[in-house]
């Protein structure tokens, strides 16, 4: 049977001084989600492999969140119900090195 | 509507109120309830509604389900009032020895006093973009950050 399950890449994603891919290699999911870690204070960037750490080419810049309420996350899933978002070409960034927002990835398996 | 379909109405509705029964923890078989990963049925039916306590598992981690139950649609939204973080992984998170957020894939954070976002809690949704049941309720699981405190889970299925 197919279902939908929470890629190994999940979790919270150390990033150190320069953006990184979320996989070391290919890893196609159908669902990925990243948000700022809560507590922390870093401004998230979310891009390609050509996101800069000036902002330059970012899809998503994220908040932190400080006093509770909604926080800022960045959704992509295809709708089509197939496996196409490649963790590998997903680079994440924190201004703060060190802080680590949470990402969250679930792929189909047939189990 | 016709006899037919009054009586089918009424077994899906039967099949529905079965279904969140056996989700309260009535059951005991080992494999999965309801329909099969993957299927798609006709009528959406709730199959776990209301504020979630983990109170009585261990390290106050539980799953959403005691055993695989496949959904088509979950949200898991910080219970508005209460004051914790809500953690929210897989299995992993269930056999931490520390602290169970740093295994979890997602925080929620709570607005116990409705002074943020006009008033909206922070909430996860995870849905099947063909709506087909292939969420298992089973693996998904939850912490809040304060013991005793209820985040507010709905699950859909389509039977």
């Amino acid at each position: 049977m197919t279902v939908l399950t929470p890629s190994v890449a999940s979790g919270p994603f150390t990033v150190s001084g320069a953006p990184a891919p979320i996989a070391s290699s290919s890893t196609l999911v159908n669902q990925l989600s990243v948000k700022p870690r809560l507590g922390q204070w870093s401004k998230i960037l979310v891009g390609g492999p050509n996101l800069g750490t000036d902002e330059s080419n970012a899809m998503a810049i994220l908040y932190p969140v400080p006093n509770g309420g909604q926080a800022d996350s960045f959704v992509i899933q295809d709708q089509g119900g197939q496996n196409t978002i490649d963790l590998s070409q997903i680079y994440v960034y924190a201004t703060i090195p060190g802080d680590s927002p949470m990402v969250e990835a679930f792929g189909y398996q047939t189990v | 509507m016709n006899r037919r379909e009054l009586i089918q109405k009424a077994l899906g509705v039967g099949a529905a109120a079965l279904a969140v029964s056996q989700l309260r923890g009535e059951i005991v078989a080992s494999q999965y309830n309801g329909p099969a990963g993957g299927s798609r049925g006709s009528q959406l039916v709730t199959i776990l509604t209301g504020p979630l306590d983990t109170s009585g598992q261990a390290n106050g981690v539980a799953p959403l389900a005691p055993v695989p139950q496949y959904a088509t649609y979950v949200r898991i939204q910080a219970h508005p009032g209460q004051q914790g973080k809500i953690a929210i992984g897989g299995a992993a998170m269930a056999s931490t020895s520390g602290n169970a957020a740093d295994s979890a894939f997602l925080e929620l954070w709570p607005n116990w006093d409705a002074s943020f976002d006009n008033g909206r809690s922070d909430t996860w949704i995870l849905s099947d973009p063909k709506w087909l049941n292939t969420i298992d309720l089973s693996q998904i699981y939850v912490y809040p950050e304060i013991a005793g405190e209820t985040p507010i889970v709905t699950a859909f299925q389509l039977v």
